[in-house]
C-alpha cells in the first residue's frame, strides 16, 4: 500500500496537561490521514541556523477522529524536542509533522482476539489509542490494561480510563504503583512480576495478543516473563523507549 | 523484574522507532515488512528488530542472533546504507 509521507505543517489546536511532566497536544493536520492505533508521528524542529532535531511520538487519539490527532508527550530533562513542546508551544503555533508511520506495533478493532496491553509510564500512550479505538469501534473482545506508574500522580489518563472501564464491556484495568501508594490503594504496589502477569494474562486465554510499551528494561522483563508462562513470542509485540530520546 | 546494568540493552529500541527514516529511504512503510538475517537465516518483521539509534548512525540487529542487519548513516548530502547483514528486504508495492 503506497502512501505519501511528506512533512506537513500542523497547527496546535489545544494543549492539555495530563500530569506534572506529561501534556497532550492536539494537532490539526492539513493532510490528515486515518492512522492505525499504535502508530506515531515524527516531529521536527528547525533552528534558525538550520540545525534540526527530530523525535517520534505515539498517537494517543483514536483513528475515528478526523482531521486531527493527539500526541501525548512526556517532558524529558534536556530533551530537545519535548522541552520545546512543553515550554514554548502555545495553541495556534505551527510545527512540522510527518505521519502516521509504523506498521508493526498496531492494533485494529477487526482483530477479535483477547487483548493484553502492558504499559510502563508514558508507554501507555499508544495503548490508549488502542483502547479509545476499541471504544469508538464498539469492539467487544476481552481487553486488559496492566499499567505500571511510579506514583498515583504520575498515572496518565486515570479518570478517562476509569470512565472507559465503567462504560466499555470487557475492559479491565489494573494499575501498579511502584514507588508510593495513596492510603487505601487497592491496586498492585510492586514492579510487574511473573505472578502479576499470570493473574492478568491467564483469564484472557491462549489466543491473547499482547502489546507492551515502556522503558526498555520493563519491556524486556515483561516479554521474557510472558514467554515463560506460555505465551508464544509471535503473540507479543513490543515498543521500547530508551532512557534518553525526548 | 531483574535489573540489568548493561548500557547497550538500556539504550536499545525497536526498529519501529526508525519507521520514519526507513520510509524516507525505501519510500514505503517498512516496519511490518519481512527481512532475512544473513547470519542465522531467521526471518521476521523489521519492526521487531532491536535498534540502536544513539550513535552517529542507526544499527538494526537480528532479533534472534544479534547479527548487524542494517546500518544507516545520514549526512546532510547523502544517506549511506549497509545492508550486507540482510539476505533480503521486502518492499511492499
Amino acid at each position: 500500500m503506497k502512501q505519501t509521507l511528506d512533512w506537513q505543517v500542523a497547527s496546535i489546536k489545544d494543549i492539555k496537561p495530563e500530569t506534572a511532566t506529561v501534556k497532550s497536544f492536539t494537532l490539526t493536520l492539513p493532510a490528515w490521514m486515518r492512522h492505525r492505533a499504535g502508530q506515531h508521528y515524527d516531529i521536527r524542529l528547525t533552528a534558525e541556523d538550520g540545525y534540526q532535531a527530530q523525535r517520534s511520538y505515539s498517537i494517543a487519539s483514536e483513528p475515528e477522529r478526523e482531521g486531527e490527532v493527539d500526541l501525548t508527550v512526556e517532558r524529558i530533562n534536556d530533551g530537545e524536542v519535548s522541552t520545546y513542546m512543553h515550554e514554548v508551544l502555545l495553541p495556534g503555533d505551527r510545527i512540522e509533522a510527518r505521519g502516521p508511520i509504523g506498521g508493526y506495533f498496531v492494533w485494529e478493532a477487526a482483530m477479535a482476539e483477547p487483548l493484553l496491553l502492558i504499559a510502563g509510564g508514558s508507554g501507555v500512550v499508544p495503548l490508549m489509542s488502542m483502547i479509545r479505538h476499541r471504544a469508538a469501534a464498539g469492539a467487544r473482545n476481552p481487553t486488559c490494561l496492566l499499567y505500571s506508574s511510579r506514583n498515583f500522580e504520575d498515572i496518565i489518563y486515570y479518570n478517562e480510563l476509569e470512565k472507559l472501564r465503567a462504560t466499555n464491556g470487557g475492559l479491565q484495568i489494573f494499575h501498579t504503583l511502584t514507588r508510593s501508594q495513596p492510603s487505601g490503594w487497592k491496586g498492585y504496589a510492586r514492579r510487574i512480576d511473573p505472578e502479576m502477569l499470570k493473574e492478568v494474562a491467564q483469564p484472557l486465554g491462549k489466543s491473547v495478543q499482547v502489546f507492551i510499551c515502556g522503558p526498555t528494561l520493563l519491556v524486556e522483563g515483561v516479554a521474557n516473563a510472558l514467554v515463560k508462562i506460555g505465551i508464544k513470542s509471535d503473540q507479543i509485540r513490543t515498543e521500547r523507549f530508551g532512557p534518553t530520546g525526548g | 523484574m531483574e535489573e540489568t546494568t548493561d548500557i547497550n540493552r538500556e539504550l536499545m529500541l525497536d526498529a519501529n522507532a526508525t519507521a520514519g527514516v526507513l520510509y524516507e529511504i525505501f519510500g514505503v512503510e517498512m516496519t511490518a515488512s519481512t527481512t532475512g538475517c544473513a547470519n542465522c537465516g531467521n526471518e521476521g518483521e523489521v519492526g521487531a528488530q532491536p535498534a540502536f539509534v544513539q550513535g552517529p548512525g542507526i544499527v538494526l540487529r537480528c532479533s534472534t542472533c544479534e547479527n548487524v542487519v542494517l546500518r544507516i548513516v545520514q549526512t546532510p548530502e547523502a544517506t549511506y546504507l549497509d545492508a550486507r547483514g540482510a539476505v533480503y528486504l521486502r518492499l511492499a508495492r
